[in-house]
């Protein structure tokens, strides 16, 4: 094929993929959570670092027991993350400017409405659940940790010391607890002596965390972290203090994690099932140009053939019917030679003979 | 294998760059980051920029520097300032700024022939000619730290006080040295007594419509009159450099100063100023002033004021008289106004987010006052005040009040009837009130209720604002039994707030927090913003525990 045609032809199939790609991406509207589903909002300026809902994390999830007791409040003197053995872990945020004290903030699954570990999720592990959380199912997981990486706020964890059956750990909002009617709110919110933690709908926090702002307004950021964050979050903060300062990532902005590689992945079925066809298509055009190319040049070059050959096999008649016009006159001329000598003979015999007699 | 050195090489070339460029960049911005110590005489001569575009950076200069090198000298200030009328001219080596080049060279021959002169002695002195850059840098070696500086109260009680300020003319006090203002007939600066306003009403930050900026106007007037006093041998401590008046040091000093000076005044107080101001008065909208409507117009009744009692609290009349010495409605007219910024009256008198208006500056007080926020910040300001909240200050009169007397006598009176801050007798507050919400994993709180309100009470006792929004029996108790009508039996905390922990009640319902953690929000917020024992993070100093192993502690 020539390199120019080969090029016109690329460019036709990049237009193609990247229209389907822009139509794909039009095609995804605004998710803003199922209806009715439930979340809990933190209220960082009324926690206080008790630990109390670590404590009932670890005992409604039955997970190992700490190395330190949950009532050793120094272990908050470091910056801790969520482990294979702890769903949720209280930090504490000391020396904030403007602020007298320590601020805690507790860290856990953020329950997205569009979760990223879901989105990475090849097996589909992981679920939003209509009622709002986040859930893990370990029957189908690969441990490819993908989730791990996917998370913008670092929380999944992997249980490295169970050698043959590991999972992936992180909080689940007490679903399955919940769900069998075994809890009515999650294990930390129930354990939260002043009710830091609020949980219910999703859109019921957010109308209480506005009522706070509206009541206390030199108290609160006028802000409800993961209202938007990552597209949204089941799980909600307020503060009086700058979200980064308690260890909030303020630079993820509000688009879903799903939404950054949708476009992408929508290509996915755009090429495996466009291309061949098309591609198959240029290739048949261009071997039937081929052919046809081919052909033509076989009856020419017969054509030309026969051609030469009938010229030559007039020449060669030619040649032929002279050469035995030739050999005709020769033979006349031999014949005629050979009488006139043979009559020349006659003459001299009998001229002899008349001499001789 | 030999192809592949090169590239290693080269890989090797690239990574120790990287490595140079991250750390340098790192190393660089942390230079800019670690603070330097400031100065407060940093100034910043930039002139040629009110004439063209400049070619060099602004020259960052350090005044104290220079008066003390000069001083080694026995050198003055007339060194580089002129003097005029016996008042120096605060441009350098110039009356006034004329052209751009005759500055340029003032400066340049002025600076640097001292400079060369100072060096050719012999002496440490600062850059030459060629070193264009040490004068013309474009960031400052140092940060500035100038602190600004002004009268508070007791400054200005020290100035009237002072036998060695003179008076503008005879029979005149101390007043007259330094308010004025502008006779428009005479074209000069003239005193008039009783009209005594801030300087900053003028003098604003930029100069505008005659006035000097109030920084022009603060050193023509105030340095001027401390050098003069200085030469003439007065023998008080007054601030003659830039760090004296605007160096952090110097303004703690004078604090601490001026704290001792009122401690040794009689009955501990500055004597009140002398303005022709009421002693109260009524904050009432005059009708007369209502355009169109003469008598007829309807407003809230009045507020008696006590002027004199807000003048201790505050430091100085432009805390509330923020733009003029004027009444508030002069300017706050009903419907709002220009003048006013469209601020108007009733705004004027209850916005909570300014410092000027009465709302405004009583929240702030409750905030600020340890004796206060232990309530107040727990107290929701989403809420529409009540009609007995509005009656506290707006009184019902009879009878015409119009002439100021008539104002300050009726103000006066009504006054004179407020109550002081009362509860209920002691036999029926409740000596201690014990909860048991958590006695499964606890010993029960015994909460010393009585000691609780006698405490509160005794904050009050010095707060006039205090001691007139808590007159009703009930009212400081609703400090904690809140949202319910005052009562000498409140309900049970209970009765509102639910047992279940957590739950986020539906749309329709309010959102009220759950028992336990509305005891723990009132108790530990309360402790946390009056300071008070036990600290709001001790858990154990309310909750005893019970046996070794509670509940939740593994």
């Amino acid at each position: 094929m020539l390199r120019r045609t080969f090029l016109g032809l690329l460019g036709a199939a990049s237009v193609g993929a990247v229209m389907g790609k822009t139509v794909q991406a039009a095609g995804l509207k605004h998710f803003q959570g199922h209806t009715g589903s439930n979340g809990v909002l933190f209220d960082a300026t009324r926690c206080i670092g008790c630990r109390s809902c670590e404590a009932a994390c670890n005992q409604v999830n039955g997970l190992p027991a700490p190395a330190q007791p949950f009532n050793d409040l120094s272990v908050l003197d470091l910056k801790r993350r969520t482990n294979a053995a702890a769903y949720t872990v209280v930090n504490r945020y000391d020396n904030l400017p403007g602020v007298a004290g320590p601020i805690f903030r507790k860290n856990q699954c953020q329950h997205c409405l569009e979760p990223a570990c879901a989105s990475a999720c090849f097996v589909a592990a992981f679920a939003k659940t209509p009622q709002g959380a986040v859930t893990y199912d370990p029957s189908v997981c690969v441990g490819c940790r993908y989730c791990m990486i996917a998370c913008p706020f670092e929380i999944p964890a992997y249980e490295y010391n169970e050698p043959l059956t590991p999972r992936v750990m992180k909080c689940t909002m007490c679903y399955p607890q919940i769900m069998s009617g075994r809890l009515t709110v999650p294990g930390c919110v129930g354990a939260c002596p002043t009710e830091a933690l609020v949980y219910g709908q999703r859109t019921d926090l957010i109308r209480i965390a506005r009522e706070r702002f509206a009541a206390f307004p030199n108290r609160y950021l006028n802000h409800i972290y993961g209202e938007r964050e990552m597209g949204g979050t089941n799980w909600l903060y307020i503060s009086g203090v700058p979200f980064r300062h308690i260890g909030l990532r303020e630079d993820l902005g509000v688009t879903p994690a799903p939404e950054f590689t949708s476009g992408a992945l929508a290509a996915v079925p755009i090429i495996a099932v466009v291309w061949p066809v098309l591609l198959t298509g240029i290739y048949a055009v261009q071997n039937r140009k081929e052919k046809i190319a081919a052909e033509e040049k076989k009856q020419a070059v017969a054509e030309a053939l026969a051609k030469a050959q009938a010229a030559a096999k007039a020449e060669l008649d030619k040649a032929l019917t002279k050469a035995e016009t030739d050999k005709k006159s020769a033979i006349e001329r031999e014949v005629k030679k050979a009488l006139e000598e043979a009559a020349k003979a006659q003459t001299e015999a009998e001229g002899k003979t008349e001499e001789g007699e | 294998m030999k192809k592949t050195r090169p590239m290693l090489r080269w890989a090797g070339f690239m990574v120790v760059c990287a490595i140079i460029a991250f750390y340098g960049v790192q190393a660089w911005g942390e230079k800019g980051l670690t603070a330097t110590p400031g100065r407060p005489d940093q100034i910043t001569i930039n002139t040629l920029a009110d004439f063209d575009r400049l070619e060099m950076p602004p020259v960052t200069y350090f005044h104290d520097k220079h008066t003390d090198a000069l001083a080694k000298e026995n050198k003055g200030c007339d060194t580089c300032h002129y003097v005029e009328d016996n008042a120096f001219s605060f441009a350098y080596l110039r009356r006034r700024d004329t052209r751009p080049e005759e500055i340029k060279n003032i400066y340049h021959s002025s600076c640097i022939g001292c400079h060369n002169d100072m060096i050719a002695a012999g002496k440490q002195s600062g850059p030459q000619d060629g070193f264009c850059r040490s004068c013309h840098n474009a960031e400052p070696p140092v940060n500035l730290a100038r602190l600004d500086a002004g009268m508070d109260k007791v400054l200005h009680f020290r100035h009237l006080d002072s036998k060695n300020i003179a008076p503008a003319g005879k029979d005149m006090n101390n007043c007259s040295a330094c308010h004025h203002q502008f006779d428009e007939a005479g074209q000069r600066l003239v005193y008039v007594k009783g009209q005594e306003n801030s300087c900053r009403y003028c003098h604003l930050d930029q100069a505008q419509d005659g006035a000097i900026s109030l920084q022009q106007a603060s050193h023509q007037q105030c340095l001027n009159c401390h050098l003069t006093l200085a030469r003439k041998g007065v023998d008080k401590p007054m601030p003659l450099s830039c760090r004296e008046c605007h160096g952090a040091a110097a303004q703690m000093e004078l604090a601490k100063k001026n704290k001792g000076i009122v401690a040794g005044l009689k009955g501990q107080e500055i004597p009140r100023l002398q303005r022709g101001q009421p002693d109260a008065t009524l904050v009432m909208y005059n009708p007369q002033k209502a355009p169109g409507k003469s008598d007829k117009l309807v407003t809230m009744p009045p507020v008696p004021f006590n002027h004199a009692a807000h003048e201790k609290y505050n430091d100085s009349c432009r805390v509330c008289h923020h733009a003029a010495m004027d009444s508030c409605s002069s300017c706050h007219t009903l419907g709002g106004a220009t003048e006013g910024g469209f601020v108007t009256f009733e705004q004027a008198m209850h916005r909570r987010t300014s410092q000027q208006s009465c709302i405004g500056c009583h929240a702030a007080t409750q905030q600020a006052r340890a004796d206060c926020a232990g309530c107040h910040n727990s107290i929701s300001q989403a809420q529409t005040p009540d009609l007995a909240s509005c009656q506290q200050c707006h009184t019902p009169i009879t009878g015409v009040v119009s002439s100021p007397q008539q104002k300050a006598a009726m103000a006066a009176s009504l006054l004179e009837n407020r109550r002081a801050a009362g509860t209920f007798p002691m036999n029926d507050i409740p000596d201690k009130v014990v909860i048991k919400g958590l006695s499964d994993q606890y010993k029960p709180v015994e909460m010393k209720h009585r000691k609780h309100v006698l405490d509160l009470m005794k904050g009050m006792e010095n707060s006039h604002l205090a001691a007139h929004f808590h007159a009703d029996p009930g009212t400081m108790c609703q400090g904690c039994h809140h949202n319910s009508p005052a009562s000498k039996t409140p309900p049970a905390c209970v009765s509102c707030h639910p047992k279940t922990q957590g739950v986020a009640a539906g749309a329709m319902e309010p959102s009220r927090p759950g028992l336990q953690a509305a005891y723990h929000g009132q108790c530990m917020s309360c402790h946390r913003d009056m300071g008070v024992k036990p600290a709001a993070t001790s858990c154990n100093e309310c909750h005893q525990p019970k046996q070794q192993k509670a509940a939740l502690v593994r």
